[in-house]
């Protein structure tokens, strides 16, 4: 079976700094697969390979079959490959339903149905129903995190990228946050690739771990090998060594 | 050709001057002032005032000519920029604003006339078989002594220091107990200084008319978009670049060609390397 | 598509009737005169609200194109003895043209960076005119345009008529989804792309439609002025644009067609000042940027009429 998303050999090199260097792995359909790595390892950089906000110094990514090669991001974002970003920032001056219109707009999502109605859908979907015509200044982060995964599902994504959603979270907005994504990834079919620090909620959630470190992948795996993955732990701790010392 | 070299090199200089005080601005406190022109424009006006109306001697009359117009840049920057920081258009306006209506003062007090400043120099010089003035060559002197001298105070005072720190990262100056505002008011006073200074040594031999800003001023923000904004080298580089440019153009082609050469520079710059030839930030 | 609130065309209907009769009571050729240009400006003004103000990307060259359709008016006029009716079309073709070459290399520019690029794009082009004055007139530019209409009275319900128009489909358009994408491209170009929108397209439609409108005020100028000149692309053209859609309130688009017409009757009024004119404009400017940062007529007629929404 042909994998939803291939990723060859790909690198990024800002004059001489290496960020990400010969990553390469597959997703099949209906995964949900983590990447995991301390700061600096080259996860975000990867993410705008993927989704045109970069592109590889070398390497290809091919997604559904066809390469990727210089699209910008609304292009491949049209071609079922949607993402959120580290930083939620939505669209200031509108609310919340016209935040999730705008997506509603876009070629992929086109529906005969009025936007306006989609956009409530969506909204109510990932558990902001009712509340649309709240200005997008007033609600807390956790909520601009589901806007955002609202906004990525209005493009009818195949493969839903997320970086770091649980970041900048409380303990009471985590859980929530989590049985979200599980049930987005059974109802809509999603294949999810997300980004995350948090290790214990990402655990749960994934079926699959890439681990990266200074740019390049040290392991993929299940989460429970890649918890014992001696590489994936000097990432993290340091070597053993160090580490009982500093105990 | 050597009178290509030299009027091209006092061009050069002169524009260098210029540039270098509005991308030092713009460096340091993201202000893209407008009115750096004015600052020109007031400098040989105060200098024509001090020795035509009040008598002041030459030499006293240009530097008191360019205190003035540096004093006037700092109340401009605290009183009518500071408080709109927040947004850079609004800069933008608000010094242009500055701009016109100092052009509409100098029409109004002096009228549209042209004033005569006289020369520091008088002689003409002949270097090479090729006649020059005195005050051009003055001109070109002064401009490489104050930038040499503004590049060694960046480069190797303390102040300097601060002010490099400021133009990186303002919060980050500020948390390590940098005076971020004062550090902008000395640096728009050395900004409007050095544009006045132009103005002074100018104004002997370039016409002083309340619109003398303008020109100038495009061709400053020219110099600073091909250089790269918030770099002093390259603003030199371009000034060397489009001053030779001009002055090649103008003695080929003719004198009403050479503002084109700013325009176009800065189309081509913004089109093809929007950063500049050595700046840091691009355009986008 | 939000919906336009019955007060706000209650008050539309007023001010045009307002401006439709004042001529006729005053019985003044001078004052349809300056009205005439008072429209004009709202149309200059209003397309550039539309574009600038909803995305944001403030455009310091919006004389490129008003120059652009009244020198085409001006061509056509005085070199090809063309009915001028045909000026409408044609300048807003050469308008947009413009829009097209200047507008793909510079809109991908951040901020400031586009509106001085505009700005030189527009100096390049007043340069240009004086440099090839044997086609262009040089300083003096071209006249000897003939009037589209005998009346000036008619001519100036016309151009109202026009600026009418234009105002309600700019309106439209701004309120249209159209509307909310150019306002989404103003919040976060980044997130844009990640909803899948083509910003590239947007903001060019965006110029391309601002173009059509100012060319087309351009030729309507021109065919008032019977002449065309070189200030028409100067910088002051774009500024004085500007300053009215901040008096008139970023974005509201009526907002600064009626802050055109009422700053356009204030220069008119000051003409007794003479010398003082331009500085008391350029003072009352920086007034406005001060203290009425969301302009003056859009929030004004917002609260007068909170109560009728």
């Amino acid at each position: 079976m042909t994998a939803l998303l291939e990723v060859n050999d790909v690198t990024k090199r800002f004059g001489g700094l290496t960020a990400v260097k010969g990553v390469t792995f597959k997703l099949q359909k209906g995964e949900i697969t983590g990447v995991l790595g301390p700061n600096g390892a080259g996860k975000t950089t990867l993410f705008n390979m993927l989704t045109g906000f970069m592109q590889p110094t070398a390497g290809t990514v091919t997604f559904n079959g066809e390469p990727l090669k210089n699209l910008a991001p609304y292009q491949v974002v049209n071609r079922g490959m949607a993402r959120t970003f580290q930083l939620c920032r939505p669209f200031v001056g509108m609310n919340l339903l016209e935040n999730v219109v705008v997506a509603c707009l876009s070629p992929r999502a086109n529906s005969d149905k009025d936007k306006e109605d989609r956009a409530q859908h969506l909204l109510e979907q990932v558990g902001l129903g009712g509340r649309g015509s709240e200005p997008v200044e007033t609600p807390p982060y956790g909520d601009l995190r589901r806007l955002e995964i609202a906004r990525a599902l209005a493009t009818r994504p195949d493969l839903l990228l997320l970086d770091e959603p649980f970041a900048g979270l409380g303990s009471s907005e985590i859980e929530p946050l989590a049985q979200l994504i599980k049930k987005l990834h059974r109802e809509e079919h999603l294949t999810i690739l997300l980004i995350e620090h948090k290790l214990r909620e990402f655990m749960a959630l994934v079926s699959r771990v890439i681990a990266m470190n200074f740019g390049e992948v040290i392991a993929i795996g299940p989460p429970e090998e890649i918890v014992k993955n001696p590489k994936v732990i000097e990432a993290y701790i340091g070597k053993t060594e160090d580490a009982h010392a500093s105990a | 050709m050597l009178q290509i070299l030299i009027y091209g090199a006092v061009s050069s200089a002169i524009y260098a001057m210029l540039a270098v005080g509005f991308t030092l601005i713009f460096g340091v406190a993201r202000i893209l002032n407008l009115a750096h022109g004015s600052f020109y424009a007031l400098g040989a006006y105060a200098a024509y005032v001090l020795t035509s109306v009040l008598n002041f001697p030459l030499f006293i009359a240009a530097p008191l000519a360019v205190l003035f117009v540096a004093l006037f840049g700092v109340v401009m920057e605290r009183f009518l920029v500071r408080p709109l920081r927040s947004s850079q258009l609004a800069v933008l306006m608000i010094t242009l604003a500055v701009s016109l209506a100092v052009e509409q003062a100098l029409f109004i007090i002096f009228g549209s006339e042209y004033r005569n400043v006289p020369s520091f120099v008088a002689e003409k010089l002949t270097i090479g078989g090729v006649d020059i003035g005195g005050q051009r060559l003055l001109a070109l002197v002064m401009g490489v002594l104050v930038l040499l001298l503004l590049w060694l105070f960046i480069q190797r005072t303390r102040l300097g220091a601060a002010i490099l720190a400021v133009s990186q990262d303002p919060e980050a100056a500020q948390y390590m107990g940098i005076p971020t505002n004062r550090i902008f008011s000395i640096v728009m006073a050395i900004s409007a200084g050095t544009a006045a200074l132009a103005g002074v040594l100018v104004s002997p031999f370039l016409t002083v008319q309340p619109t003398m800003g303008l020109l100038p001023m495009v061709k400053a923000f020219a110099i600073v978009i091909v250089g790269g904004l918030g770099s002093i080298p390259g603003s030199i580089i371009a000034s060397l670049i489009l001053g030779y440019s001009e002055t090649i153009v103008a003695y080929l082609i003719s004198t009403s060609w050479t503002e084109l050469v700013s325009l176009v520079a800065v189309v081509i710059t913004l089109m093809i390397r929007p950063s500049g030839i050595l700046g840091r930030r691009a355009a986008f | 598509m939000k919906r336009i609130s019955w007060i706000d065309i209650a008050g539309g209907i007023v001010v045009v009737a307002i401006l439709a009769l004042a001529p006729v009571f005053a019985a003044s050729n001078y004052l349809t005169g300056v009205l005439t240009v008072c429209v004009i400006y709202g149309i200059w003004a209003s397309s550039w609200d539309f574009m600038s103000g909803l995305t944001g990307r403030e455009n310091f060259g919006h004389s490129l194109f008003i120059g652009a359709g009244a020198y085409t008016a001006g061509f056509m006029a005085t070199i090809w003895f063309t009915n001028p009716w045909y000026s409408i079309p044609a300048s807003i073709v050469v308008a947009v043209t413009f829009s097209l070459i200047v507008g793909f290399p510079t809109l991908r520019l951040r901020g400031p960076y586009f509106a001085l690029a505009m700005l030189s794009a527009s100096a390049i082009l007043q340069r240009l005119c004086l440099i090839f004055w044997e086609y262009t007139g040089g300083e003096e530019g071209l006249y000897g345009l003939d009037p589209m209409m005998r009346s000036p009275l008619h001519y100036y319900w016309f151009v109202l008529a026009i600026l009418v128009v234009t105002v309600i489909i700019l309106t439209l358009l701004a309120r249209s989804h159209w509307g909310l994408l150019l306002r989404a491209i103003r919040g976060d170009e980044a997130t844009c792309q990640a909803a899948g929108i083509n910003v590239t397209f947007y903001k060019i439609a965006a110029l391309a439609i601002s173009a059509a409108f100012a060319g087309l005020g351009g030729a309507l100028y021109a065919h008032y002025q019977l002449q065309v000149s070189p200030p028409l692309f100067s910088v002051v053209t774009s500024i004085t644009v500007i300053i009215m859609c901040y008096v008139g309130g970023i974005g509201s688009i009526y907002g600064a067609a009626i802050a055109a017409i009422l700053l356009t009757l204030l220069t008119e009024m000051l003409r007794g000042f003479g010398e003082y004119r331009l500085w008391i404009y350029t003072l009352t400017l920086i007034l406005i940027l001060f203290f009425l940062p969301n302009g003056m007529v859009a929030p004004f007629w917002r609260r007068l009429t909170e109560r009728f929404r």
